[in-house]
């Protein structure tokens, strides 16, 4: 520990020390405010303001605690001076938390700036009196006052910490690992100074996990998709429970589903991801009442094969089977085990001509579209096989979000935006085992967006514009959802007693978002006839 | 006074021709059960607990039938059935139609009220197959701590 008058001449050159947390590999001579640099000091212009803040705060937290002050003045590590926004943010720091991990890229400065240090805490003193009173409180109000403190701190903290992320991001996208690497090590040691519990700190924890995840461990990223089939069904459920957006999802398509199928006594659902089958309970209850009586019902569903012996699908099919016999619905079940969408060929579904067929995707598309738009890619032979087998209706629910661009920093950006919004709307939930794990679902989509490549990424999240013209593109055309689907939707939003869900409707397709920010959007789509043959359709 | 009361109780329906009729419900029991049907989920629950034969009364599920059709035009008769053999009407109401009707109260839109009743049947439905999976699965870990779908709609403990 040296002290700051310490008579060491290894002072060296202050730009070299130019802290590493202010995230700029500029060099840090442009844009220096002239007048401070006159006095001795090294402010940036454009930081002026954010100093000014911060040397505010600094002044009401010593007043909070001037044992602290003492104590700072006879044994802390003090950080070069002229560059002020530095040395502010280093002693709030230590006025929030004890400072016991300090770097020690800081060099000592020189004597010179003795004088400086002086004034400026003796400037401090006279403003205390009105914060003296809060110390004979006890002690919960004074750490009241520090955490007032911490959280405007923090706030900035979480403004560096999105910079720094872009900035990492841009790093990695230009190639430059090492700066990346040590950018990394920043974040990680600003996000101990942020809460992670919530807010920006959570966010930024996945996307720092991912980011170096995508740095040091390359593209494969193989560790994010190591989750078994078994624990991916359980962090869906838990993510179904936890927010509206799978239950949305579910009970749009069901509502279209059920309207497409009206007058049909034979139909036949064709679910592309069967998870535990929470959609179709609710199907196999709306075609039980509607009036006429219930069609004979199947059900196709798609999963992943289980890998302990264990016949998952036909588990949840037998239990869908016992709920339709209760309320005297004629049901069938068919599972299908692929571990890829692609794997699964139209004569696997084993579909009658004579029945009516629905497909179901709830946010499956997205992964068979790879980065190079070649001809034959999976999602035009998926589409083309799904227009074969002639639907009455596709339901599609998808992210709605672009995490597909080709740049990296764009991919980026997007997605911070997007999971932080998502994260934020899961702030409202309350239920707590339910939102660990749904978290735990969105980290691992994050992880694969941020920190994969190649094949390995299959969350290639398009916008609901793309697919519009992907899907009109393959011979579909839109069927609107109806004011049915927009009741429900909206029902059920206000079931879920948080402000902030919004639906939107958006030429026949829905769309549920938080603040008016769109996250998932419902659409439904129907084969347009005799498109191959150029015939005019009927 | 209470001489007298006790020579009533002791004396039947018959017998009591002579004195001024005194009337006591749980002898009515058509006219408690009108009465009964009249009274909101909460009320029904308290009543519950008056005596066995009210207990045994406000147990039965076409009480509760009524409470979940009260301001809505009644419903097909497969809904009953199906309400049946999911569950019951008691626990469809307390479980589903009541936090529904709370929630979607405070928003007030008088045309949702015969979509609230089907919403919370799909929720119903959702949570019996949930129930389904607790009880068949064997060694399954989503055993006892598989979520509820229906969670959603408990009020947060304030603890």
């Amino acid at each position: 520990m040296l002290r700051y008058d310490s008579t060491s001449s290894s002072a060296g050159s202050s730009s070299g020390s130019l802290s590493s947390s202010s995230s700029s590999s500029k060099p840090p001579q442009q844009d220096i405010d002239g007048l401070l640099a006159g006095a001795g000091y090294k402010v940036r212009s454009s930081e002026l303001r954010q100093v000014a803040q911060r040397l505010e705060r600094l002044e009401t937290a010593m007043g909070n605690s001037p044992a602290d002050f003492s104590q700072l003045a006879s044994d802390a590590i003090l950080y070069n001076p002229s560059d002020l926004a530095c040395w502010v943010d280093s002693l709030l720091t230590e006025f929030a938390e004890p400072p016991p991990t300090c770097s020690s890229d800081f060099i000592v400065d020189p004597v010179n700036n003795q004088t400086v240090v002086n004034s400026a805490w003796t400037t401090a003193e006279p403003h205390t009196p009105q914060v003296h009173q809060n110390i004979t409180y006890d002690e919960q109000q004074s750490l009241d006052n520090q955490l007032t403190v911490v959280t405007a701190m923090e706030e900035d903290s979480g403004i560096r910490l999105v910079h720094m992320l872009m900035t990492c991001a841009e790093c990695v996208q230009s190639g430059d690992l090492s700066l990346a690497t040590s950018l990394i090590g920043d974040m990680q040691g600003l996000l101990t100074h942020v809460n992670t519990v919530c807010g920006i700190g959570k966010v930024a924890g996945h996307f720092i996990d991912a980011l170096s995840r995508r740095i040091f461990q390359g593209m494969g990223g193989g560790s994010v998709n190591g989750g078994s089939a078994f624990e991916n069904e359980i962090l869906h459920h838990h993510f179904y429970e936890a927010c509206p957006y799978l239950k949305f999802a579910h009970f749009t398509a069901n509502q279209a589903i059920l309207e497409a199928f009206d007058g049909h006594d034979c139909v036949h659902v064709v679910d592309f991801n069967l998870m535990h089958g929470l959609q179709w309970p609710a199907l196999i209850q709306a075609l039980a009442l509607r009036p006429g009586g219930p069609p004979l019902l199947r059900l196709t569903g798609i999963g992943p094969p289980s890998p302990d012996g264990r016949d998952s699908l036909r588990e949840i099919g037998l239990r869908l089977a016992e709920l339709a016999r209760s309320v005297n619905v004629r049901f069938a079940f068919r599972g299908v085990a692929a571990s890829r969408l692609e794997d699964v060929k139209p004569w696997m579904l084993q579909v009658n001509p004579k029945e009516a067929v629905a497909v179901n995707s709830i946010m499956q598309l997205h992964r068979l579209l790879g980065s190079e738009q070649t001809r034959n890619s999976p999602i035009d032979t998926v589409l083309s096989w799904i227009r074969g087998l002639n639907p009455k209706i596709m339901t599609v629910v998808e992210q709605e979000a672009n995490h597909n661009q080709p740049g990296f920093l764009d991919r980026f950006t997007e997605a911070l935006y997007y999971y932080s919004t998502m994260f934020d709307s899961l702030e409202a939930c309350r239920v707590q085992p339910e939102k660990a794990l749904a978290e735990i679902y969105i980290q691992r989509e994050i992880g694969n967006v941020v920190s994969c490549e190649g094949s390995a990424r299959v969350e290639r999240h398009e916008p609901l514009a793309k697919w519009r013209r992907r899907l009109s593109g393959a011979g579909f055309r839109a069927l609107h959802l109806g004011s049915n689907a927009f009741k429900q939707a909206s029902m059920l939003l206000t079931l879920f007693s948080a402000e902030g869900y919004s639906v939107e409707e958006n030429e026949g397709c829905l769309s549920l978002g938080w603040h008016s920010r769109p996250l998932i959007a419902a659409s439904a789509w129907q084969a347009v006839p005799a498109w191959d043959n150029r015939m005019s359709s009927s | 006074m209470v001489e007298n009361h006790s020579r009533e109780d002791h004396e039947t329906g018959g017998e009591n021709k002579e004195k001024r009729p005194k009337f006591f419900i749980n002898d009515h029991v058509d006219i408690l059960i009108e009465i009964l049907e009249c009274l909101d989920g909460r009320s029904l629950c308290v009543a519950a607990s008056v005596c066995r034969l009210w207990c045994t009364i406000a147990r039965n599920d076409s009480l509760w039938e009524n409470l979940c059709f009260r301001h809505v035009s009644p419903p097909p008769s497969s809904v009953r059935s199906v309400v049946l053999a999911l569950g019951g009407y008691k626990r469809l109401y307390t479980g589903c139609v009541r936090p529904v009707r709370s929630r979607l109260g405070r928003v007030r839109r008088a045309t949702w009220a015969g979509d609230e009743v089907q919403l919370s049947l799909s929720l119903f439905c959702v949570d019996y197959y949930e129930r389904l999976g607790g009880s068949n699965s064997n060694g399954r870990l989503v055993e006892k701590s598989s979520p509820s779908s229906l969670m959603f709609l408990c009020k947060p403990v304030n603890v």
